[in-house]
C-alpha cells in the first residue's frame, strides 16, 4: 500500500514541508535559505516573481506588489490587484505559488502527487475547499486536509508515550510570530477531534520585540543623549535615523531569545546616531521583560479561559496544554498558563515544526489513492524543451552572464539558482524564447547553477543541472608566470634545503600569497646566525640552487630587536605584481618585528656567502657520483660530471676573490654560472636519482610487507595503510625529497616491527656478518662470537642486545649528514 | 563554529571602528585558519545589493533600487567548502541603503 507521506504546513506567515519515511519525519530545508521555513510572501516585480524570504525585501518600497497574509482571505472573493503585472491574484492562486515553491525543497528524485495540507481549526468548508483547490493548482493530484491543532496533538502523541484510554480534553496553544490561536481538542482512544477554537490574527511574538525597543532601548538612548520623541521618529518614513529601527529590532529579538534561557542579558548598543557613534551596554532582567509583555500574555490566557468556559468545562477537566508557535519559547507563557489553568503544560515538541511534523505522521498512515502509472502517462506527453546555453566557464569577474535560448512553445519562464544557496533569480518570464541573466559568483570557487524552465502555470518542465562557472581562473589573456616561483625551506628529515612552491608556472599575474612557517632554529639577538628568505624562480622539483634567486633576504641576529625563538611563527607575504616586482614582507612573531623588501628584476640581491655555500653542497654530491660511476666504469657519464665539478670549483675560486661589497656585476655573473652548472647537474641526475629513489621505495615496501603479512604483526597494518595512502601522489610528484621522506617513514615502521620480537634479530645478525666497515673490528669480532653462542642457545634476547652493539659500531651516515647540515646552511624556515 | 566566526568578525569590526590596527595581523591569521578549515567568510560591505542575493538577509532602508548598497554588515556570510562542494552555512545580516 502506498501512503501519502508528504505534508505541508501552509501557514499565515511561514510554511513548511515534511516527509514521513519509515517512522521518521524529515523536514526539508529551503535549498536557498538554510531554514526549514518559507515566509508565505510573494513579490511581483513585473516579469519577475520572488517567493519567500527575498520577497520581504520589497515590503517597504513596493508594498502594493507584495502579497502576504493571504491565508486570512482564503475562501473569500477578495483578490489582490498587483499593479506590476496588471492582474488580480486570488488567495488560491497565491497559495498555490507557495505550495509550488515548497515542492522545490524536495529532492528531484521524489515525485510529489499526494499531499496532506494543514488548515486552521477555524476554517469553514469554503475556506477548506479553497485550500484544496490551491493544492490541485500547484500540481498535486490528491490533497488531504488536516486541522493544525490535530497535527500538533499528533506530533505530541507520537513523540511521547502517552496512553489515552478515556476521553480527555487537550488545549493546543499556538502563539506564532504574527497570529495567536487556541483550540480545544477531544482525545479519545487515540482519536482526535477539535471541538472549539478562538484566536487573534494580530497578536504575535513580533509585538514583544517592538515592546523591548519602545519601552527599554529607546528610553535608554533618549536618556543618554537627551533626545525626545525617538520612538516615533524611528518609525517615521522621513526618519533621520536610517535603518536604526531594524537594527534595534534585531537587538531586541536577540535579547528576547537570551531571556528565554537566562535570568538576565546584556544589551550592547554600538550604533551610529546623528552622525556620531553611540556605545553603551546595559543589562535587562527577565523580570523587566516579563512585566513588559505581561498584558499581551494575559490576553492569550483570557482566550484559553474563554474556550474552556464556552464549552461548559472546568479547568480541572483539561488534561494538558500543548504549546506550539515560536513565541512559546518565552518561559512566562508556560508559567502563566500553568498557574491560570492549573494543568500540565507541555513544551516538549519543537514549536515551529510541530504542525508539519504531526501532519507528516498523518500522511504516513494515509493511503494514497492516486497511482503513479496514471501520472507517468501525463508526463511523457510533455516534451522537454530544447535549450542552448551560453556562458563563460572561467572568469575573474565576480559576475557573469548566462544566456539561454529555448526552443519550445510551452516554456514561459525561467529561474536560476546557485547550488550553494547564495543566489536565486526568482521566476522570470522569457523574452522571445530566451533569457540573459547576470549571476554573482563566489570568489575563488567553482560556482554551480541549477536552471529551471517553467510553463505558464509555473510548473517546472525542465531542469538543467550542469552549469558551472569557475571564478578566479582566467579565460582571457593575462601575463602568465614562465616558471614556478618557490621558496627555499629546510627539510629537516632530509637534512637539506628544498623548494616549496609558492606560485605555479602559468599562474596569472598579479599574485599574492601569505605563507605561515615556523622558525626551525633559534636566532639570538646580536648573534651571527641568520634567517634566510630566498625566493627562487625555477622548477619546484629541482635543487634550490638550480633556480634563479629573485628575492633574497637575510635577517641576522643583529637586525633583531628580540631573540627569534625556534618554533615561533614566521609570516611571509609574497607578492608578484603585474610588472613582475617581487614584494616580500616578513613578520617575526616572537620579535614582533616586520621586514619589508621590494625586489624588481633589474636589481638582484646576491650574497657571495650563499653562492659559496650552495656550491659546497652540490660539490660533495658531484664528487660522490663521479666516484661511484668510475667504479662502475661508466666513464662517459662521469666525464660529464667532471666538467661540472671543474666549473663549480672555478666559480668558487672566483667568488672567493670578491666580497659582498663589490659593486661590479661579477657576483651576478658568478651566480648565473653557478646556477647553470647546478641546473646541468640537476638535469643530468634528476631522472636517475628519482628512479633510484622509487626503486628503493618499492624494495623497502616489499620487505616491509613480508613482515606485515605475519599474523603477529597485524596491529601494524593500520599505520602502514596510513603511510602508503598518498603513495601515488608522492611517486608521481617527481620530487625526490618527498619520496625520500616516505622511505624514511616506511623504514621507521619496519624497525618498529622488527624490534617488536626478539626472533627478528636473527636475520639482522646474519646480515651484519657481511659488513666490513665497523669502527672497531676487534670489538665487532667479539660480539659476533657472543652472538653465535646466543644463537646456539636460542637466547634471542641476548642476540638482540648484541645486534644493537654491532649496529653502534657501524658508521651512521644519517647522523653525518645531519651534522653537516649546520646552522649556516639552513634557511631557518621549516 | 559559526558563532566563533561571528564573534571574531564582530571583534574585527569593532577594532576597525576604533581605527585600531594593532591586532589586524592576528585577525588575518585567524581568518586564514578558518579558510584552511574550509570556511569561506564573505563581508559584503559596500557591495551593490540585489534582491537575488539569497546569501544575505537584508534590512532595507528607503527605496530598493539599482543603486542600493550594503552599508552595514551585522553578521558575515559564511560558506563551507567540503569535498569541493560549497554550501551556505550562514546568511549574512546586512543593512541596505
Amino acid at each position: 500500500m502506498k501512503t501519502i507521506n508528504f505534508a505541508i504546513d501552509l501557514g499565515t506567515t511561514n510554511s513548511l514541508i515534511a516527509k514521513y519515511d519509515d517512522g521518521n519525519i524529515k523536514i526539508y530545508n529551503n535549498p536557498l535559505g538554510l531554514k526549514q521555513t518559507l515566509p508565505s510572501c510573494i513579490a511581483f516585480r513585473g516579469n519577475r516573481t520572488v517567493i519567500g524570504d527575498k520577497a520581504l525585501d520589497y515590503l517597504e518600497k513596493d508594498a502594493e506588489n507584495i502579497c502576504m497574509l493571504f491565508k486570512r482571505k482564503m475562501g473569500t472573493q477578495d483578490t489582490y490587484f498587483v499593479p506590476s503585472i496588471n492582474k488580480e491574484m486570488s488567495p488560491i492562486e497565491l497559495s498555490s505559488l507557495i505550495l509550488k515553491e515548497l515542492k522545490n525543497f524536495v529532492n528531484d528524485e521524489d515525485t510529489l502527487n499526494s499531499v496532506v495540507i494543514t488548515i486552521p481549526a477555524s476554517f469553514d468548508t469554503i475556506q477548506s475547499n479553497a485550500t484544496k483547490k490551491a493544492g490541485y493548482m500547484a500540481g498535486f493530484k490528491e490533497v488531504v486536509l488536516l486541522q493544525e491543532p490535530i497535527a500538533a496533538c499528533l506530533a505530541f502523541a507520537n513523540t511521547s508515550t502517552v496512553e489515552v484510554t478515556n476521553k480527555q480534553n487537550w488545549i493546543v496553544y499556538d502563539f506564532g510570530g504574527g497570529t495567536f490561536d487556541v483550540a480545544l481538542v477531544e482525545v479519545n482512544d487515540r482519536e482526535l477531534k477539535v471541538t472549539d477554537n478562538l484566536g487573534d490574527n494580530y497578536l504575535g511574538g513580533a509585538d514583544f520585540d517592538n515592546l523591548i525597543v519602545e519601552h527599554i532601548i529607546v528610553p535608554f538612548i533618549e536618556d543618554k543623549l537627551g533626545l525626545t520623541n525617538l520612538w516615533k521618529d524611528l518609525k517615521s518614513k522621513e526618519t533621520n535615523y536610517k535603518g536604526l529601527y531594524f537594527e534595534l529590532l534585531k537587538i531586541a529579538e536577540e535579547a528576547k531569545k537570551e531571556l528565554s534561557h537566562y535570568e538576565e542579558t546584556e544589551i550592547e548598543l554600538d550604533i551610529d546616531i546623528i552622525d556620531d557613534n553611540f556605545y553603551e551596554q546595559f543589562v535587562i532582567k527577565r523580570e523587566q521583560f516579563e512585566s513588559l509583555i505581561s498584558p499581551k500574555v494575559e490576553q492569550t490566557i483570557t482566550f484559553i479561559q474563554d474556550v474552556i468556559k464556552n464549552n461548559q468545562l472546568l479547568n480541572s477537566q483539561i488534561e494538558r496544554v500543548i504549546l506550539i508557535g515560536g513565541s512559546t519559547y518565552v518561559p512566562l507563557i508556560k508559567k502563566r498558563i500553568a498557574e491560570a489553568i492549573g494543568v500540565e503544560v507541555n513544551s516538549s515538541i519543537d514549536p515551529t515544526s510541530a504542525v508539519v511534523h504531526g501532519a507528516a505522521y498523518y500522511a504516513g498512515s494515509k493511503p494514497a489513492s492516486v497511482s503513479e502509472v496514471e501520472i507517468e502517462k501525463e508526463i511523457i506527453e510533455d516534451n522537454a524543451p530544447e535549450v542552448k546555453l551560453f556562458y563563460e566557464q572561467n572568469t575573474r569577474d565576480l559576475e557573469e552572464l548566462i544566456t539561454g535560448k529555448i526552443n519550445s512553445d510551452v516554456a514561459n519562464s525561467f529561474r536560476i539558482m546557485r547550488k550553494d544557496g547564495g543566489y536565486d533569480s526568482g521566476v522570470k518570464t522569457l523574452e522571445d524564447g530566451s533569457f540573459s541573466e547576470f549571476v554573482p559568483l563566489l570568489e575563488g570557487r567553482l560556482n554551480q547553477f541549477k536552471i529551471q524552465l517553467l510553463n505558464a502555470a509555473l510548473d517546472v518542465i525542465r531542469t538543467l543541472d550542469s552549469v558551472a562557472i569557475n571564478q578566479g581562473s582566467y579565460n582571457v589573456q593575462g601575463q602568465p608566470l614562465p616558471n614556478d616561483i618557490c621558496m627555499e625551506v629546510d627539510d629537516l628529515d632530509a637534512s637539506a634545503t628544498r623548494l616549496e612552491k609558492v606560485f605555479a608556472k602559468g599562474s596569472i599575474l598579479p599574485l599574492k600569497k601569505r605563507i605561515y612557517k615556523t622558525a626551525s632554529k633559534t636566532i639570538l639577538q646580536q648573534s651571527k646566525s641568520n634567517l634566510i628568505i630566498n625566493i627562487i624562480e625555477g622548477k619546484s622539483k629541482g635543487l634550490p640552487s638550480s633556480g634563479l634567486s629573485i628575492g633574497y633576504i637575510e635577517i641576522s641576529g643583529k637586525d633583531l630587536e628580540e631573540d627569534l625563538i625556534k618554533g615561533t611563527d614566521i609570516e611571509i607575504e609574497i607578492e608578484v605584481t603585474e610588472s613582475r616586482d617581487l614584494k616580500i614582507n616578513v613578520f617575526l612573531q616572537s620579535c614582533d618585528q616586520e621586514f619589508k623588501n621590494v625586489f624588481s628584476e633589474s636589481e638582484r640581491a646576491i650574497s657571495i656567502g650563499k653562492i659559496n655555500m650552495e656550491i659546497n653542497t652540490v660539490l660533495g654530491d658531484v664528487e660522490d657520483l663521479i666516484k661511484s660511476n668510475n667504479s662502475d666504469e661508466n666513464f662517459e657519464y662521469s666525464q660529464q660530471l667532471e666538467t661540472i665539478r671543474v666549473g663549480l670549483i672555478e666559480t668558487q675560486i672566483a667568488a672567493s676573490l670578491i666580497d659582498d661589497n663589490d659593486v661590479s656585476d661579477t657576483k651576478f655573473q658568478l651566480d648565473d654560472k653557478k646556477r647553470k652548472l647546478i641546473q646541468d647537474f640537476d638535469d643530468l641526475t634528476r631522472n636517475k636519482v628519482i628512479a633510484n629513489e622509487i626503486e628503493e621505495y618499492r624494495d623497502t615496501k616489499s620487505s616491509l610487507e613480508y613482515h606485515l603479512n605475519k599474523e603477529e604483526n597485524e596491529r601494524f597494518q593500520e599505520k602502514y595503510a596510513r603511510i602508503i595512502k598518498n603513495e601515488r601522489e608522492v611517486i608521481n610528484s617527481g620530487n625526490k625529497y618527498l619520496i625520500r621522506s616516505k622511505i624514511k617513514e616506511l623504514d621507521e615502521l619496519y624497525d618498529a616491527i622488527v624490534q617488536s620480537s626478539d626472533e627478528n634479530f636473527i636475520s639482522y645478525f646474519l646480515n651484519l656478518k657481511f659488513c666490513t666497515d665497523f669502527s672497531n673490528q676487534r670489538k665487532a669480532d667479539r660480539l659476533f662470537k657472543q652472538g653465535d653462542q646466543a644463537m646456539e642457545k636460542q637466547d634471542y634476547k641476548s642476540l638482540r642486545h648484541i645486534v644493537y652493539g654491532l649496529s653502534a659500531l657501524l658508521p651512521d651516515y644519517e647522523k653525518e649528514k645531519q651534522k653537516n647540515f649546520k646552522d649556516d646552511s639552513r634557511t631557518g624556515l621549516s | 563554529m559559526t558563532e566563533i566566526i561571528n564573534q571574531i568578525f564582530a571583534l574585527d569590526l569593532k577594532m576597525k571602528k576604533d581605527s585600531n590596527e594593532s591586532a589586524n595581523r592576528y585577525l588575518d591569521r585567524i581568518y586564514h585558519e578558518f579558510e584552511t578549515m574550509g570556511f569561506q567568510i564573505v563581508n559584503p560591505i559596500g557591495k551593490s545589493y540585489r534582491n537575488e542575493m539569497t546569501d544575505v538577509d537584508a534590512n532595507i532602508i528607503g527605496d530598493l533600487n539599482r543603486h542600493s548598497k550594503i552599508t552595514k554588515v551585522l553578521k558575515p556570510v559564511i560558506y563551507q567548502v567540503e569535498n569541493n562542494e560549497t554550501i551556505l552555512l550562514q546568511k549574512g545580516i546586512v543593512i541596505v541603503e
